[in-house]
């Protein structure tokens, strides 16, 4: 039978402590984000019912390409269903290792792909209340999944046998809630933006 | 792949922050000047403190963890607060939270110092009715930094130095639950700081600490620097709320059930809730406030399809529970206090904590009263008038609670004492004035007079520095192992007294009067009223340098060590050695009783802590 020393036992029970405090924290973290976002469906709303001067879209402006959209989109979930997946497996196991650096590629994709579009959105950042809204809320969002990428990039990285992934097993599960977070929000700003503005 | 033993050399401190800062600014001013507009220089301004910032935060040593997870390099521990010993600590990033309240304190001290040199320029130009000394164009961004500094300020004096020091202390953890949130909360207030007085030499912002649009969208590069100061204070709420809440709910001693805990960690938590859900807000309508500026997108060009009133709602969404972040962690203050010194239990202990989760929940439904006079539906304003009176109910509760644990209580009339009656004299006039506001047709009649102006300043300095000079004489012994002067602290407390009600008080008169805030010349009829007020102000001004003075005789001329527990108080923050041991406790503490069992035969001791020294039974 092993027999764990009292600072194997004191180091297990804090790492214990720490998993759980960054699930507690990763929650908090959410319903502040949640709040961020909250403020630019609001304005969205706002500055759609009240259209001044007639200017929520100027003449010609309209979303850009919904399938475009509907790709980044994908690919945004795509990134959040497969580190998710990833995230119920040991760190050591096969399967993790497998799909987190898919998860990355997909992550680096959505980020690309987004940014891409916001250089190409076929009107100008001037043109009304729409196009003010279009290119705050896909910024602030795709910003923020931008940076959520590169956290995913250093899990991937540190995934190795004495890495922070395999010592910290369930921070790397809680982060899998921020990749599924964002990509919801993708998907509400895809249905204000494209399908209702 | 295998994680490398490499790590990040450069040598992390505020000097390598500050020699990374200023060409990245000046990066961030070329990058801004090559993309955005040509007609202004609003998007480099914004790029270069965005940049200069970051790069400070690098030099600190914030970017280490990140870049070496990253890199696959392994990451760096949390440093253990034991080895990091000696006077260095307090001038670099440090992860104990001891140190980093004692941080908090200066840098917050020092600020409030410059506040306060505002508030003292803005009454003397007030000392003429016409102007003469400061004109209109240099009052109105006076008021606007002054304004700005003391929100800051404001926001972060409890809950920065005593909240980061006491809580752990005070629920029985030996740590934070994530100290480098907890570091990265006070290391974006330097920068926050520089940038909001850096906006001096762009003329100011000349919209108060409201910023309202279209008057920002117009103003100078000022405004640039309101943004991103404003910005970082909304970082550090959050960063500091997630850490709070977090260590609070994780990481307290067995047997530190919820109804065991010190009230003053409920206004933390309470304060807390509202920080973390309130300053994303804030940051969303400054991101928008900036793309205008920058880009000339129109979130709030009523003219191109925005509104100036999509600020104002998100704005005052923020800004109405930010009065109650003031707040709610001095009546945790002045709730804690109070039973030590009058030898009682908390009366209605948890009726008081309801109290502070009233106010906290009732703030999210007032915020539209700030648009009273702002053309807002007349069918909304019973609906905010109502729910704004309504939060006297919790706030009465809260006062209720403090005066039933001074009913027939032999008081122990020390100074943080003094200071706690002082918060309950002043803060009865300062939220009574505010129901007296909350109606519409006073509202309306007295929103822009310096009426409103004497009611939030009883609110906030009679409320909340009355609270934090309260907490300063009473845990500043635990937190610098000096005691205070206790004579000086009484004068200073006559002094600050009379001199802020003599301050304030009269401006609820000129503000019936009709004199306009904001504005630097008045009717002349009011001078004599002024006068008084401004040399109120000035003895009110001398009153906290004899505060500071207290700090510097009491710990650099006559060192009087202070004991482990001088109060005698029972609760948990008292029963470890002063100073403090780096891990605050030789074991986690098992928690047998509360910590105001005050006068009750038999009761336990707050702690079994293992052996160590100073536990304070009932008595």
């Amino acid at each position: 039978m092993a027999v764990r020393t009292r600072y194997e036992a004191a180091a297990d029970a804090e790492a214990q402590v720490d998993s759980r405090l960054v699930a507690v924290g990763t929650w908090l973290f959410l319903g502040a984000e949640i709040f961020f976002f909250a403020a630019w469906w609001f304005a969205f709303f706002y500055l759609r019912a009240l259209n001044n001067n007639q200017a929520w879209k100027a003449q010609g402006v309209g979303p850009p390409s919904k399938g475009y959209g509907a790709v980044v989109l994908a690919l945004a979930a795509l990134t959040a269903v497969t580190y998710f997946l990833a995230s119920r497996q040991s760190p050591r196991a096969f399967l993790f290792r497998l799909l987190t650096p898919i998860a990355l590629v997909f992550g680096i994709a959505t980020s690309l792909f987004q940014g891409y579009e916001m250089w190409h959105l076929g009107f100008g950042l001037t043109e009304g209340g729409y196009p003010s809204v279009f290119s705050g809320m896909t910024g602030s969002w795709v910003v923020q999944f931008a940076l959520a990428t590169a956290w995913l990039g250093s899990i991937v990285t540190q995934a190795g046998p004495s890495g922070d992934t395999i010592a910290r097993r369930r921070p790397a599960g809680s982060f899998a809630w921020i990749l599924v977070f964002l990509a919801a929000v993708g998907i509400i700003n895809y249905i204000l933006l494209y399908l209702v503005g | 792949m295998v994680v490398s033993e490499r790590r990040l050399s450069i040598p992390n401190n505020p000097i390598t922050g500050i020699v990374l800062a200023i060409p990245a600014y000046f990066f961030g001013v070329w990058l801004g000047t090559l993309f955005g507009n040509t007609d202004d220089q609003n998007t480099g301004v914004i790029l270069g403190y965005l940049f200069a910032t970051v790069a400070f935060l690098a030099g600190v040593g914030f970017l280490n963890y990140p870049l070496e997870r990253l890199f696959g390099w392994r990451v760096t521990p949390i440093t253990d607060p034991a080895e990091n010993r000696g006077i260095g600590r307090y001038f670099r990033l440090s992860l104990d939270h001891k140190v980093i309240g004692l941080q908090y304190l200066v840098t917050i001290l020092l600020m409030l110092l410059l506040g306060g040199i505002g508030a003292m320029l803005i009454r003397t130009s007030l000392l003429v009715p016409d102007a003469s000394i400061t004109p209109p164009g240099n009052y109105i961004p006076l008021i606007g930094l002054h304004s700005v500094m003391m929100i800051f300020i404001t926001s972060a004096v409890i809950v920065g130095p005593f909240g980061n020091y006491l809580v752990p202390l005070m629920i029985g953890a030996r740590r934070m639950a994530f100290p480098r949130l907890e570091a990265l909360s006070f290391w974006v207030v330097p920068p926050a700081a520089v940038i909001l007085a850096a906006a001096t030499f762009w003329g100011g912002f000349p919209t108060g600490w409201t910023g309202y649009p279209p008057l920002s969208e117009q103003a100078l590069q000022g405004m640039d620097s309101y943004i991103v100061g404003f910005a970082l204070i909304a970082v550090a709420l959050v960063t500091s709320a997630v850490n709070m809440l977090a260590t609070i709910i994780g990481l307290r001693a067995p047997g530190m059930t919820w109804t065991r805990l010190p009230i003053f960690v409920w206004g933390i938590f309470t304060t807390s809730i509202l920080g973390l859900l309130a300053a994303p807000v804030l940051a969303a309508a400054l991101i928008m406030l900036a793309m205008d500026r920058s880009l000339n997108t129109s979130f709030f060009l009523a003219s191109n399809g925005g509104s100036n009133y999509l600020w104002e709602n998100l704005f005052w969404f923020f800004g109405h529970p930010e009065v109650y972040i003031f707040i709610l962690p001095a009546f945790g203050i002045i709730m804690e206090i109070v039973p030590h010194f009058a030898r009682k239990p908390l009366w209605g202990y948890r009726t008081g904590v309801v109290g502070l989760f009233g106010v906290a929940l009732l703030s999210w439904f007032v915020w539209q009263h700030h648009l009273f006079v702002s053309g807002i539906a007349p069918v909304l304003r019973p609906f905010y008038m109502l729910s704004t009176e309504l939060i006297s109910i919790p706030t009465g509760i809260i006062f209720l609670v403090t005066l039933g644990t001074l009913w027939r209580a032999r008081v122990w009339f020390t100074v943080p004492m003094l200071f706690c009656l002082g918060f309950l004299f002043n803060f009865l006039i300062g939220g009574i004035s505010g129901v007296y506001l909350s109606d519409v047709p006073t509202d309306v009649t007295l929103h822009g007079s310096y009426f409103s102006m004497a009611h939030f300043h009883y609110t906030i300095m009679g409320g909340e520095i009355f609270a934090l000079m309260a907490a300063a004489y009473y845990w500043l012994p635990k937190m610098t192992g000096k005691m205070l002067s206790p004579t000086i602290g009484r004068v200073h407390f006559w002094t600050m007294f009379i001199a802020f009600n003599s301050t304030f008080f009269p401006l609820f008169i000129v503000g019936l009067l009709n004199m306009p805030r904001r504005v630097s010349s008045y009717d002349p009829a009011l001078v004599g009223l002024n006068r008084w007020v401004t040399v109120s102000a000035y003895v009110l001004f001398g009153s906290m340098v004899l505060f500071a003075g207290n700090l510097i005789y009491s710990w650099f001329f006559v060192s009087r060590p202070a004991l482990a527990n001088p109060w005698h108080a029972r609760s948990l923050e008292w029963q470890v050695p002063t100073p403090v041991p780096a891990r605050n406790f030789e074991r986690v503490p098992v928690i047998v009783a509360g910590p105001y069992d005050y006068g009750i035969p038999n009761s336990r001791p707050v702690a079994d802590l293992g052996g160590m020294v100073g536990v304070t039974g009932g008595g």
